[in-house]
């Protein structure tokens, strides 16, 4: 509302800048002859006072002087034809007129068209500001980094921080932040287990040397961490090992108690590295996997109804939290694949949307989709 | 806030195209009411485009990233001085700077111009309008600086981190403010072809402004050279880069223009000259914006490309330079001659430097532009680098340079160039001994340093003694030398500043070039090194953490010859996360008016580092020279003379002038 | 010399000059311009050792070699031909494996281009514009595969 108020006032005043010269009285303008006579006055005065210091010598002078005479005397043989005040006739009125109303007019029309007058300002530290309960996940995050950089060696703001990175995907600001807490609060297991975990994830899943030697880090402090445990037999298993892994795993079952949230977590990597045994190097690896042995267990409608519903629930998170680049890829792959070439088009249109039409995701989104072959739509 | 921001600029957009349409037709069928709409409509448009670029300039020191220029190019974490200075570290920004001070210098000439005749300042508003409408519309329809994002992220993408750096937050308003600085002198121009005459104030008005606008954009140059040569670790302080090329440009024609506004003002005479050197001044300068602007042109100018805007300001390119140039065939004729003059005078070798300073135009003008019609036309790919401008611009320069001191010294109308050239004896005596010097006692001198050298002493001695003569030195007591001194025009003393500067800059280049050194050597912590007679101990690198940045410093110790540390260089490997980018911080450390000037290259395993070294004779000089040249140009501003306008209500007994002692 | 005689020696000077001028300016032009190659450019057209181009194109991935001081080899590519640099001095910050370079020197008798500067790009964002066209020309390179 008060943006309105502004906007009228402003139209107003710059009307009137247009009105008030034109309904005003017109001073008496002095002709351009009297300006130009007025120069050449200021130029006499000028060469007096360069012959006072000796600038030039009086011959020159007076030359220059009969020159700015010659000047003078064309003057007044031109003749004063100052603009002459007519009447306004029928035609500058109507100018007068056109000019006041095109200010309101084409400000208001353009405005209409382009600015979004219902969108607030948002200052960033307006948006921390506001009361926690009101702010996405984004903002708090954001509020917390604000916080860090303002006291970088606080130890307990990166060790809570950390785990939050992770769980947003933004893998490598946790692997920073996991080490900040190591370096600033010391070692623990829960800390080593996530910097592993943010290490393994940033590298697409891969448990390099690096993320194995922050797990093992982890048994050391705690020889019975599940997640340090479950990553390092992970491990094994892609580098081919695949008995020692599921040894490692068993023996991980057998000692996890009955209600930790591990064990659906080792029975399915069990199961997934068992029927990859089975099938030889069938390409199911990831945390689909079991699902997508069980689709293939199922009749073919129930398969297609099971997929149909993955796809919508995905869709959804999606519409919640746009900023996901992997989720969006997966579902744009997922419309292709079912089929569904107008979905996977509208999908590809709102990723486009979410992250700008200029941004590296959406030039990434359009040659993913290209490579499905898919076009854009815009 | 924003959205206010937002309106006011489409507000200043409609007011501009009132002040394009009502002053001219109030012009044309002599409606007086209408002549006077351009002024309250000048301030008044000025007013609201502040009003929006404040509204920007708050969006981003908020980090509002609902602003999608915000959110492209800044992040929360910059410190607020670069938070700022990003409103115009980018396009969108940019261009809104640049109506900006095209408004606010619109609103100049509203304001002071109220002695000016009323058809003449109707028109310059108008024209001046005129322009301020095509950006405005440029600007809402290619570039809006205002387009919102929601919802908002919570996170900015960061400004380009070569950008962050003091010097954005000078070079850029200073080199707009030279750039648009001249469309005054283009508007007050086309307003005399369009009616068809020129009024003697004409003359008095265009030459301060292009003293202003010619003061920002030497400011604007210098600048940006130092900010290049301390920002990109080359060591170059100028790479005849289109871009730079392009800020150039119109530093030459304004130069011929500032000098032929001179012979206009005092004698009536190169009309002509004057008339299209300011419309060509502009011109150069639009074309400048197109070319940085387009996206023709690879460099960190470039913000982003889109076609769109190119084709949009090739428009505008096209509408003002053609637009003005069959204006200026059509209606010069009508112009009267001025004053006559003989070929040798101060007249002619003002003609004779415009001659040289337009063809050097005209040789960096087909350098820039001939890789890009090359490419559009076969397709071939070319570049034109500083071996081309050597062999070219350099020719041209030497002579224009070696008779820069004749000119203050010729009369008016018929000079004597021997009775000259008797007064510079001195000056030539002082150059040839600097010549002689160089030559037997620095070794390495090449002939053309020597000679540079003995260049930059005659244009130094040359300018003084122009400052001698005019007091009369030798000729009179020393007292009244003195009181002569003190009395001269202060246009006088801005001539021999700016030729001074001219003189500084120039022996700074020959120095930096000709007697620099350098050495790339990999260095391990606690070695030293020496170059040029300093010598450096490397103390090793030290890890950082900045407010968006971390960074390696590499710390040097400049060792004295005693054996102790006489201060430390430290130059730094800076990686912004980011935008996962690396600059390089060169570290400087000036001596005297040479400097010792360090970038760290790759790190070895083994904590080598790739360091290199240069010494840098003189280099200050450069930008230096520059600054005693804007010094000029603000002293010649001070001028009494520039500041008489027109009929004054209330003027002096006219007897009274003659006594009146200068200021 | 009548005035009209004066008037026409000065027109004629000053036309003398500008036409030394235009002359010295092409000459230049012909002399002094350096084309640009890139790598598969170079088996078609005859670049004699020592003629200053410019050569630009991707840098290989795995051929950076750090030999003594500060000097660099690398090899420049389009994807369908490579060629062998060697630089010394201070590579730009933002030279990388797979990233654009422009490279400006001449070749040696040994085949082995020396290389006086190397441009990278100014930005992570951009890919140097002769660089990214070339690619495109031979359409090894899209817009959208620039990350």
């Amino acid at each position: 509302m008060l943006f309105w108020v502004i906007a009228a006032i402003l139209t107003l005043g710059a009307s009137l800048a247009v009105l008030l010269p034109l309904a005003g009285g017109t001073k008496g303008a002095s002709s351009a002859g009297e300006h130009d006579l007025e120069v050449y006055r200021d130029q006499l005065s000028e060469l007096d006072r360069d012959v006072a210091r000796g600038l030039i010598q009086p011959a020159e002078a007076e030359e220059a002087r009969a020159e700015i005479g010659r000047r003078i005397l064309r003057l007044g043989a031109a003749g004063q034809s100052g603009p002459a005040a007519r009447r306004s006739s029928m035609a500058t009125r109507l100018v007068a007129t056109a000019a006041v109303l095109a200010v309101p007019l084409v400000s208001w029309g353009l405005y209409i068209k382009l600015g979004s007058p219902d969108l607030p300002s948002q200052p960033l530290t307006e948006r921390l500001a506001k009361n926690p309960a009101d702010s996405s996940v984004d903002e708090l995050v954001a509020r917390a980094e604000a916080h860090l950089a303002a006291n970088p060696s606080d130890g307990r703001g990166w060790d809570v921080l950390a785990p939050v990175y992770l769980r947003l995907q933004r893998y490598s600001d946790a692997v920073s932040a996991y080490r900040n807490a190591i370096r600033l609060d010391g070692d623990s297991a829960a800390r080593q287990a996530g910097l592993g975990e943010a290490i393994a994830n940033a590298a697409g899943g891969i448990v390099s040397a690096e993320a194995q030697a922050a797990f093992e880090a982890a048994l050391k402090q705690d020889p019975a961490n599940a997640k340090a445990s479950f990553y390092l037999a992970m491990g094994l298993a892609q580098e081919g090992r695949t008995g020692e892994a599921t040894a490692a795993w068993q023996k991980m079952l057998a000692a996890l108690p009955p209600d930790s949230p591990w064990r659906g977590a080792v029975e399915q990597a069990l199961a997934d590295t068992a029927s990859k045994s089975a099938a030889a190097g069938a390409p199911a690896n990831g945390p689909d996997a079991q699902a997508v042995d069980a689709a293939q267990q199922m009749s073919p409608q129930d398969r297609q109804a099971m997929i149909e519903t993955m796809v919508a629930s995905l869709d959804e998170k999606l519409k919640q939290n746009p900023r996901d680049v992997e989720g969006w890829m997966r579902l744009i792959r997922s419309y292709a694949v079912l089929g569904k070439a107008d979905q996977a088009r509208d999908a590809l249109g709102r990723a486009i949307a979410a992250f700008g039409a200029d941004s590296e995701e959406a030039k990434k989104f359009t040659a993913f989709a290209a490579t499905l072959g898919l076009a854009a739509t815009e | 806030m924003v959205e206010t921001g937002h309106f006011a600029l489409v507000l200043a957009f409609a007011l501009s195209l009132v002040q394009m349409l009502v002053p001219l037709y109030g012009a044309r069928v002599g409606n007086l009411k209408m002549m006077a709409v351009g002024g309250p409509v000048a301030v008044t448009g000025f007013a609201l485009t502040a009003l929006s670029f404040a509204a920007l300039a708050s969006a981003y020191a908020g980090s509002d990233f609902s602003v999608a220029s915000v959110w492209e190019n800044s992040h929360s974490l910059q410190p607020l001085i670069y938070r700022i200075t990003g409103t115009w570290g980018n396009h969108e920004g940019s261009m809104l700077l640049w109506v900006l001070i095209l408004t606010f210098f619109g609103a100049l000439v509203a304001v002071f111009g109220s002695n000016l005749p009323a058809t003449l300042r109707a028109n310059v508003l108008a024209v001046q309008g005129t322009i301020g409408a095509a950006f405005f519309l440029f600007i809402l329809a290619t570039s809006n600086p205002f387009i919102r994002l929601n919802p908002a992220p919570i996170e900015g993408r960061d400004l380009n981190p070569i950008l962050q750096d003091l010097g954005l937050a000078i070079h850029p308003p200073l080199l707009y403010l030279g750039y648009v600085g001249f469309s005054i002198c283009f508007s007050f121009s086309v307003a005399a072809l369009i009616e068809g005459r020129i009024d003697a104030s004409w003359a008095r008005w265009v030459r301060p402004w292009t003293l202003v606008a010619w003061m920002f954009l030497t400011g604007g140059i210098a600048m940006g050279s130092y900010w290049a040569y301390y920002e990109l670790g080359w060591g170059g302080f100028w790479f005849w880069d289109p871009v730079e090329n392009a800020s150039f440009m119109p530093w030459l024609a304004g130069t011929a223009l500032l000098h032929s506004a001179i012979v206009m003002e005092k004698r009536s005479a190169l009309k002509i000259w004057t008339l299209l050197l300011a419309i060509l001044t502009f011109s150069l300068s639009l074309l400048g914006t197109f070319l940085v602007r387009s996206g023709v042109l690879t460099s960190v100018h470039a913000f982003a490309t889109d076609p769109a805007r190119g084709v949009f300001i090739l428009c505008i390119l096209t509408l003002f330079i053609g637009g003005s140039l069959a204006l200026f065939a059509l209606r010069a004729s009508r112009l009267t001659a001025g004053g006559l003059f003989h070929p040798i005078s101060r007249e002619g070798a003002l003609v004779l430097n415009n001659l040289f300073l337009t063809t050097a135009t005209a040789t960096v003008l087909v350098g820039t532009l001939y890789p890009l019609a090359l490419e559009a036309v076969t397709g071939g790919k070319i570049s034109v680098g500083a071996p081309f401008f050597d062999l070219t611009f350099g020719p041209l320069m030497l002579p224009l340079l070696a008779i820069v001191p004749f000119g203050p010294l010729l009369a008016w109308k018929r000079g004597d160039v021997l009775a000259a050239a008797q007064r510079l004896m001195a000056a030539f005596a002082a150059a040839l001994v600097a010549v002689l010097v160089t030559a037997l006692f620095i070794d390495g001198a090449s002939v053309f340093a020597a000679l540079g050298v003995g260049l930059a002493v005659w244009l130094l001695c040359g300018a003084l003694t122009d400052l001698a003569v005019k007091s009369g030195l030798g000729n009179v007591a020393p007292a009244v030398v003195l009181s002569r001194f003190t009395g001269l025009p202060r246009s006088v003393f801005g001539t021999a500043l700016a030729h001074l500067g001219l003189g500084l800059t120039l022996l700074g280049i020959v120095g930096t070039v000709s007697f620099g050194t350098e050495k790339i050597l990999t260095m391990h912590a606690g070695e030293t090194v020496e170059l040029s007679g300093n010598t450096l101990r490397f103390e090793g690198l030290y890890p950082a953490q900045g407010p968006n940045y971390s960074e390696d410093r590499g710390r040097f110790l400049v060792i004295g010859t005693d054996g102790n540390a006489k201060g430390e260089i430290s130059s730094a490997k800076r990686f912004y996360p980011v935008r996962q980018t690396t600059t390089t911080e060169s570290g400087i450390r000036t001596i005297g008016f040479s400097q010792l000037y360090l970038s760290l290259g790759d790190e070895g395993n083994d904590g080598s580092v790739v360091v290199r070294l240069w010494w840098k004779p003189l280099v200050t000089l450069i930008w230096g020279g520059a600054l005693v040249m804007m010094a000029g140009a603000l002293m010649s501003l001070m001028d009494r003379r520039l500041r008489v306008g027109a009929p004054s209500r209330r003027r002096k007994p006219a007897g009274a002038a003659p006594a009146a002692s200068a200021p | 010399m009548t005035r009209k005689q004066k008037r026409l020696s000065v027109i004629v000077a000053g036309l003398a000059f500008l036409a030394a001028a235009t002359g010295l300016t092409f000459y230049a032009l012909g002399q002094k311009a350096s084309y640009f190659y890139m790598p598969g450019d170079l088996a078609t057209a005859t670049v004699q050792p020592g003629q200053r181009i410019r050569l630009g194109g991707l840098v290989e991935k795995g051929t950076i070699v750090r030999g003594q001081g500060a000097t660099v080899a690398f090899s420049v590519t389009d994807k369908q031909k490579s060629v062998k640099v060697t630089y010394t001095g201070i590579l730009p910050d933002l030279f990388r494996e797979e990233q654009g370079v422009i490279t400006e020197g001449s070749f040696g008798a040994d085949g082995i281009f020396v290389a006086d500067s190397v441009l990278a790009k100014h930005d992570e964002r951009y890919m140097p514009k002769e660089v990214a066209d070339g690619l495109k020309a031979k359409g090894v390179w899209q817009e959208s595969k620039s990350q």
